[in-house]
């Protein structure tokens, strides 16, 4: 302290009053907090969460509680809170509550229990259908923005068709020529491992450099993948497929996952492209950090949020899309319920019994809502260019 | 204070942001005042409250979240925080002008550098296609701009740094105003373009004789313009005086050590000075004088009581009490 | 500019023989023979299924069935298999149908999102704004074919008049030409709107966050510096820099030709393309699901391709 000529201030030390320090959990939530859309979708989610984890119990097993399949024909189209006839039903058809909470439909099932049955398949739709999308679009996204300008060079990519066909052919019961393939295939990948680690030593013929060329860069080859899939239009190549492939819930989440990983992958290459410039990527970079370090330590809690609302979001179109399939008759196969196919069972008494198109109509409408205000309220707090401006 | 002279007088101007549940007090009781023909520098760190004490007096603090808390802005008499917008529009680039920070964002991408000058124009003056035209190459022309025809028809983006802040002070130019407003407008260029543009201003100001309020936290570019100068702290002014008071008698502990440390020739060798701790955050100020956790003659009075300002004559005021007199100041 | 264009058309040439190669390996990889179309019609006797086997060239490997499926496709003699007619001229006819509920529907959405979220963001954080913030989100969350319903009921309830189809059944005999008219607008304008509504809501949800984006801009409180009114502020200023990326989502409805509609028009039994692809997977026609896949994909194509070009022309930042 040069210019302390007069002496003052040497024995006591002031506090300067600071923000009140919070994590940024707290942070986050604070902000969340005002959002009250946004609270009501979580709320409304947790709830739905909540009734598919009870409902797969109590609808499931030999016994269950509430039985989705149990057909009383006497019964059919009850209208909602709708008392049993007791005289004409065995004990066992008795619906547990005393009443239809939710009335029957033309067989005489217990709508709610098939509801319930419903929220369990959709929930699974949802959420297996994103995982499987964000896990491919971080990925492609991660290796195309943080590899991208590595080149593949062309014999990877002979390799791989040779791979690819060889496990096609033994698949396809050519098992003589696809062991074959195959056996060239990992002899050329130990090939190449071993002159890899000892290159420099020995000249590549002439002949064989055609083969070390590189042909495309990692980031070319992705983008043009996402171009591709991106050409297809999604609800059709997602029906034409599902129409195809073996009615099974399984084979829904799957295909719905396989054809929504595009953005996912975009952004995340698009994220990772202008993290990579950043600076403490550098600064990670001279203190020698491996790559795997780098990408999941510190670039990937950067570029996750915009992966998180994507995400949030992407559930509810996934439920959204199941219940379009079911209602088109694809999908699960017809005894067990969804709510999609109660709806579209339910459209042909659309004047004689509303409540069968209207309760999973309405099901299906909060639910997702419930997903789209919570994906957009994350988007507000995590998104702080916008944060600034409420 | 206020005398015939006198073009823009800020009295007690608060301004505040609330944000959910916090309050930041980011401007806290000013007063300034600048007269005609005069150049006046507001120094500061960045954070200070400067650009919102300049947004304040042309209306454009963003409300909600931002609220004047109190205060007055007497221009040419009238308060313009009691103006309704219409009238406001009217001063707005017409009576005041401002030249902002960057001058990249602050143009339009999607307009030529013709449309921007020529709407400045015609938003307050009535003139045919013609001579907006010739009022604009004219503008181009006293800036400084080569082949200003040319120019007329680019974009904002083929131009260079320095180009195109000077097309904003053209802009701002255009009605021939009583007062800019410069608002950091050098920061964003390199060091040489930031002297001509210095030099432009200057040269502009003596030529249309018109009043210059300078917003900067370079103490340099103050040396170099500035009639009078006030240092802000924190959304306070610490020290008020003309130019050679405050860089050769200052008497505010936080200008001492804004000036102690300049880089200059006399200390060559030396390690440079540097105020220990940040800027307060404007939501949790501290109580009594803003600086005391950062300031090396702080005594337990500072901390509970706000300073009042100190008169040193002839206009030099600095907000400390404890350098007055040998420190009697609080009593 | 030139090459700029040269570039474009070779790489989406590219990318359609990619596409056209992974549609028709996911078509024929997939279970279920082809020829099976319908093992439960007695019809189907060996023979016929051989002859037909024949006649499609499924004997073939896979590779040359793809040439002869394309070489087919491209000189206009693919026939679907399940009524020997002509695959491009079936399109033709169903894409005629599409069109004015496309034409229709896209004029609504885009007429009705701009105004909305131009004022939301305008308005941002008040009443206007929150509302058609909920509402946008109730639309984009509820299920077209609910939705469709509930419209069905509230219509035929409430005005009488039938919307199934394309036209009343029989209304052709001794009805006047108004009448008739009538009948087609009501029975257009149901689909139309329904098809319009997520677009609506995107769109709108869309526009108001561009404009946020741009008038948070410096060179907008520049414009307000120089004492323009708001509304020039906001009308000139600011839309024009936020309209900039919509010019190339104009590229972009292009393939919402096909894509959208299938439920809607099964519901609505209207005879278009998303229906008639709906069929063709139902009875598998394998010919015509890949034409219609193919067709779709030159849609995308060919919209990115519009879509860059207009930027091309409209941010004066690009240069080429």
């Amino acid at each position: 302290m040069n210019i302390d000529e007069k002496g003052f201030n040497q024995d006591f030390q002031f506090e300067a009053p600071m923000a009140p320090k919070r994590t940024r959990l707290q942070e986050f939530w604070l902000l969340f907090r005002q959002n009250r859309l946004a609270i009501l979708g979580l709320f409304i989610f947790i709830l739905f969460f909540c009734c598919a984890i009870m409902g797969l119990f109590i609808t499931s097993g030999p016994d269950p509680l509430f039985d989705p399949a149990m057909i009383r024909l006497q019964e059919k189209l009850r209208p909602p809170l709708a008392k049993p006839n007791l005289d004409s039903l065995r004990r066992e058809e008795i619906p547990c509550l005393g009443f239809y909470l939710m009335g029957t439909d033309d067989l005489g099932r217990d709508v709610f229990a098939r509801m319930l049955q419903g929220a369990w398949v959709s929930l699974t739709v949802g959420f297996v259908a994103v995982g499987i999308s964000v896990l491919i679009g971080i990925f492609m996204g991660g290796v195309a923005g943080y590899f991208g300008q590595h080149h593949i060079r062309v014999d990877h990519i002979l390799m791989t068709i040779l791979l690819i066909s060889g496990a096609g052919l033994v698949m396809a019961h050519s098992i003589r020529f696809g062991a074959v393939l195959l056996c060239l295939t990992l002899a050329y990948i130990f090939y190449s491992f071993f002159t890899q680690n000892r290159s420099g030593e020995k000249s590549v013929p002439s002949w064989a450099k055609v083969f070390r060329k590189s042909a495309v860069s990692v980031d070319t080859l992705i983008m043009r993948i996402v171009d591709i899939m991106l050409c297809f239009p999604s609800f059709f190549l997602i029906l034409t497929v599902v129409a195809l492939l073996p009615a099974s819930i399984y084979n829904i989440m799957i295909v719905i996952g396989l054809t929504s990983w595009m953005g996912t992958t975009r952004f995340v290459r698009a994220e990772f492209l202008s993290l990579r410039e950043q600076d403490f990527v550098a600064a990670v970079k001279t203190l020698g950090a491996s790559n795997f370090r780098i990408i999941f330590r510190h670039m990937m809690p950067n570029a996750i949020a915009p992966v998180l609302v994507s995400a949030t979001i992407g559930i509810a179109t996934a439920i959204l899309t199941e219940a379009g399939l079911s209602f088109l008759g694809f999908g699960v196969p017809p005894p067990h319920a969804t709510w999609g196919n109660i709806l579209s069972d339910g459209k042909n008494f659309i004047f004689d019994a509303p409540w069968l198109t209207f309760i999973p109509g309405i099901a299906i409408l909060i639910v997702v809502l419930s997903f789209n205000l919570f994906g957009e309220g994350l988007r507000d707090v995590l998104n702080p260019k916008l944060r600034e401006r409420h | 204070m206020a005398n015939n002279n006198t073009l823009i007088s800020v009295q007690d101007l608060k301004v505040y942001f609330r944000t959910g549940h916090e309050c930041a007090r980011a401007v806290d009781g000013i007063s300034f005042e600048v007269r005609k023909e005069e150049t006046v520098c507001l120094v500061g760190e960045s954070g200070c409250g400067k650009t919102v004490s300049a947004l304040s007096i042309l209306g454009l603090i963003p409300t909600p979240p931002g609220e004047i808390a109190g205060g007055r802005i007497l221009f040419q008499g009238k308060n313009l925080l009691e103006l309704d917008e219409e009238d406001m529009q009217k001063i707005r680039g017409n009576r005041i002008a401002m030249v902002f920070q960057e001058p990249l964002t602050s143009l339009n991408p999607v307009f030529t550098i013709e449309d921007q000058i020529g709407e400045a124009i015609s938003i307050h003056k009535n003139v045919g296609a013609k001579e907006l035209r010739d009022r604009c190459i004219k503008l181009l022309k006293d800036v400084g701009i080569p082949s200003p025809v040319q120019r007329l028809k680019d974009y904002p983006h083929q131009l260079s740094g320095g180009q195109r802040q000077r097309v904003m002070i053209a802009m701002a130019l255009a009605c021939d105003p009583d007062l800019i407003i410069a608002d950091e407008p050098t920061t964003a260029l390199d060091v040489t373009v930031q002297a001509q543009i210095l030099r432009l201003l200057k040269s502009i100001q003596k030529i249309r004789s018109m009043s210059v309020l300078y917003i900067t936290h370079d103490l340099g570019v103050v040396a170099n313009i500035a009639d009078r100068v006030y240092v802000m702290y924190s959304g306070i002014f610490t020290e008020q005086g003309n130019t050679a008071q405050i860089f050769h008698d200052a008497r505010h502990p936080y200008t001492q050590g804004l000036l102690a440390s300049l880089p200059s020739r006399s200390k060559r060798g030396k390690r440079l000075y540097s105020i220990p701790g940040t800027v307060p955050n404007p939501a949790y100020k501290p109580a009594g004088c803003p600086f005391h956790p950062r300031c090396p003659h702080a005594i337990l009075t500072c901390a509970k009581e706000y300073p009042e300002m100190c008169d040193y004559g002839q206009g030099h005021l600095a907000r400390c009490p404890v350098l007055l007199e040998g420190g009697d100041g609080y009593k | 500019m030139l090459s700029f264009i040269g570039r474009s058309v070779v790489q989406k040439i590219i990318t359609l023989f990619f596409v056209s190669i992974v549609s028709f390996l996911i078509i024929h990889i997939a279970p279920g023979k082809p020829s099976q179309v319908d093992p439960m019609n007695p019809k189907f006797t060996p023979e016929v299924v051989e002859r037909f086997r024949k006649e499609f060239h499924l004997d073939k490997p896979l590779h040359v069935q793809y040439l002869y499926f394309y070489k087919d496709l491209f000189t206009g003699e693919t026939v679907s298999w399940k009524d020997n007619q002509s695959v491009l001229k079936k399109i033709w006819e169903r894409f005629l149908n599409s069109l004015p509920l496309f034409i229709v529907g896209t004029i609504i959405t885009w007429t009705l999102s701009f105004p909305i979220g131009i004022r939301s963001a305008i308005f941002r954080g008040q009443f206007y704004d929150r509302s058609a913030t909920f509402l946008s989100y109730l639309l984009i969350s509820i299920p077209g074919f609910f939705f469709a319903y509930v419209l069905i009921i509230f219509v035929v309830n409430q005005f009488h008049v039938p919307v199934i189809g394309m036209e009343t059944f029989g209304i052709g005999d001794g009805a006047s030409l108004p009448h008739i008219f009538m009948d087609r607008i009501w029975h257009l304008l149901l689909p139309s709107v329904l098809g319009a509504t997520g677009g609506i809501a995107v769109l709108s949800r869309y526009v108001r966050s561009q404009m946020l984006e741009v008038e948070g801009q410096d060179y907008i409180r520049t414009a307000r510096a120089k004492g323009l009114s708001p509304e020039q502020v906001h009308y000139r200023h600011a839309l024009r820099n936020a309209l900039l990326p919509f010019v190339t989502m104009f590229g972009l409805i292009l393939p919402g030709l096909i894509g959208g509609s299938v439920i809607i028009e099964s519901i609505f039994s209207w005879p278009g393309m998303g229906r008639m692809a709906y069929e063709a997977i139902l009875a598998r026609d394998y010919p015509v699901i890949l034409t219609v896949n193919f067709v779709s994909a030159i849609l995308v194509l060919a919209g990115t391709f519009i879509s860059d070009l207009l930027y091309l022309i409209v941010d004066p930042r690009i240069r080429l």
